[in-house]
């Protein structure tokens, strides 16, 4: 169960985590996620939350500090109509679910939703309303199941116990 | 379909994987090369030690750059280049000097990245290497430790989009227009996951140094990588760029000759506009120099416009010759004293102000203009200050006015 936040076109990866900070540690950088258009957004998100927005999110930098500040500060999944390249990637890398969406989907900032990321679904608490949006497939699935590409190396480098998958 | 010929991008994913590789396909490949720098280097070594830090696996070259933050600003970046420097050395890994300038031209300059070579980086601004005829795609830190851990990482094969250079430029015309210019047809995510080619017709050549500046910002259009023909004999550009039969998504021309100096107004490089449109915005900030446009090119034409100028004086600029080679050679070049005489501020070179990070950063509603490729919001400091994206004529023009003017004004 998570509230949405909602953002528009072309959220780059400047705003979601700023220059200015990334030689600090990460507990620094959240504190300064989407500042330029939503100052107090670190200290309002919460765990469990859904962010939702509009084409090419996550555009410009390599910047890895940028999926990671959004699920450190408890981001659950990320809808967007397209993702910019590095950003999906990074996303799927690091274990933050991520889905694209087509056309408006009747939900505001504040709406509370439950995801159902195996049927690609979001549940809108109010009436129950089933939202579909379509999931990475196949072999990223497989990474962001596994919770990243990290637990995928450890698995690849034969250094997960068996017991663990 | 399969018959058919392959695309640039296809050729090189079928290099890396002996294998008959297509636009599509998902692979897991090993590049010829890996470089990372001071900002994601330090992640990537958390990464590293959450896989227990294994031996390193990969078996092409791996750099390690030091120049986002160099020289640096505090302890904390102090320190970051010295976690960087103690794994270098105890895994075998070059680390190229600090100071040296900053990796995407550094590594074209010193004849690391070669035409036809695949090299990924911890920085999105890694398709530079199309400058050379390499194709470069940027990674994560993640991504580069389990590539470093395991020996290979994943990558759908892009499509490509083909576009056919003509004509010559106009005076005051760059390769940064040329790149500005197709931005505004196809928007910033006109070429999301693709590979954007270029070739040029018969008559058109472009210098290393516009080359330099066009691929730089393939990504700010969304491209994974991007191919511009590099300088080699004609058989080994049929061998590397695509054959004539391969499948391409979409094609443009793009004439030269028909390309005015364009701006990209705040907060996207897509938002161009005409030079007119814009003349008589105030600045307070020119910079000129980053991983694309403090070539020899670029502060050969800034000094052309400051040679007989003086830098307003509310106005700061900020010149930054991209390699330490570069300094020099416009030292030799008198274009230093140039900078200097008119009131500019020479640095050494860094990634600095170009992304917010040290030497630069804008504070409350200052306006610069730059001939950076980013002009997010905060991207160079406050979130209430904006840049404008030009040309380096256009820049400098800029400076002597504090204000956007015809470079031919002040000329």
């Amino acid at each position: 169960m998570g509230r949405i936040f909602v953002f528009g076109d072309d959220i780059d990866t400047d705003v979601i985590a700023p220059g200015g900070y990334l030689h600090l540690r990460i507990e620094e950088v959240k504190k300064h996620c989407m500042e330029a258009i939503y100052p107090d957004f670190w200290k309002d998100v919460a765990k469990g939350d859904i962010i939702i927005a509009g084409k090419n999110f996550g555009t410009g930098s390599s910047r890895e500090q940028a999926p990671v500040v959004l699920m450190e500060l408890g981001i659950s999944l990320i809808l967007a109509t397209s993702f910019a390249r590095i950003f999906f990637r990074n996303a799927v890398n690091v274990g933050l679910p991520i889905g694209t969406i087509t056309g408006p989907l009747n939900l505001k900032a504040g709406d509370i939703a439950e995801i159902y990321l195996e049927k690609g679904e979001l549940i809108r608490a109010a009436d129950h309303k089933a939202i579909r949006f379509k999931a990475p497939s196949g072999a990223l699935a497989d990474i962001l199941s596994e919770g990243g590409i990290i637990q995928h190396t450890l698995k690849k480098l034969g250094k997960l116990p068996d017991d663990k998958h | 379909m399969r018959s058919k010929g392959k695309s640039a991008i296809e050729k090189v994913f079928s290099r890396l994987t002996s294998k008959d590789a297509r636009s599509g396909d998902f692979l897991w490949a090993s590049p010829d090369m890996v470089y990372v720098h001071d900002v994601l280097g330090p992640m990537m070594l958390d990464s590293y030690r959450k896989l227990g830090n294994p031996p390193l696996k990969y078996r092409g070259r791996t750099l390690f750059v030091y120049d986002h933050i160099f020289p640096p600003k505090d302890s904390a970046s102090a320190n970051n280049i010295l976690s960087m420097k103690d794994f270098a050395s105890l895994n075998g890994v070059e680390s190229i000097p600090a100071g040296e300038g900053i990796e995407h031209t550094l590594l074209i300059e010193r004849g690391d990245i070669t035409p036809g070579m695949f090299v990924v980086g911890s920085d999105s601004h890694t398709v530079t290497a199309g400058a050379n005829g390499a194709f470069g795609a940027g990674l994560g830190s993640t991504d580069l430790a389990c590539l470093l851990a395991s020996g290979e990482t994943w990558f759908m094969v892009p499509e490509t989009i083909l576009f056919r250079l003509s004509g010559k430029f106009n005076r005051f015309v760059t390769g940064k227009d040329v790149i500005l210019n197709i931005i505004s047809r196809i928007g910033v995510d006109g070429a999301n996951y693709r590979c954007m080619e270029f070739r040029t017709e018969s008559g058109t050549h472009l210098d290393m140094d516009e080359r330099l500046a066009i691929a730089n910002m393939t990504v700010e259009a969304g491209a994974k990588t991007c191919f511009l023909p590099p300088d080699v004999s004609q058989e080994k550009l049929m061998e590397i760029q695509s054959d004539e039969d391969a499948r391409i998504s979409e094609e443009l021309s793009v004439d030269l000759s028909s390309i005015e100096p364009e701006i990209a107004a705040p907060y996207s490089p897509g938002n161009v506009k005409r030079l007119s449109d814009l003349q008589g915005t105030r600045v307070n900030q020119v910079y000129i120099g980053n991983c694309a446009n403090g070539t020899l090119t670029d502060l050969k034409e800034a000094a052309e416009i400051l040679k007989h100028n003086h830098v307003r004086g509310d106005v700061t600029m900020i010149v930054v010759p991209a390699t330490r080679s570069i300094y020099s050679k416009a030292l030799d070049l008198g274009l230093i004293k140039i900078f200097l005489d008119s009131g500019a501020v020479v640095s050494p070179p860094t990634c600095g102000a170009c992304a917010g990070l040290h030497m630069g950063v804008l504070g409350h509603d200052q306006v610069c203009i730059s001939n950076t490729n980013r002009n997010f919001r905060g991207r160079m400091g406050d979130p209430t200050s904006k840049v404008y994206l030009a040309n380096s004529y256009v820049a400098a023009a800029a400076a002597v006015e504090g204000k956007i003017v015809n470079p031919l004004e002040v000329f």
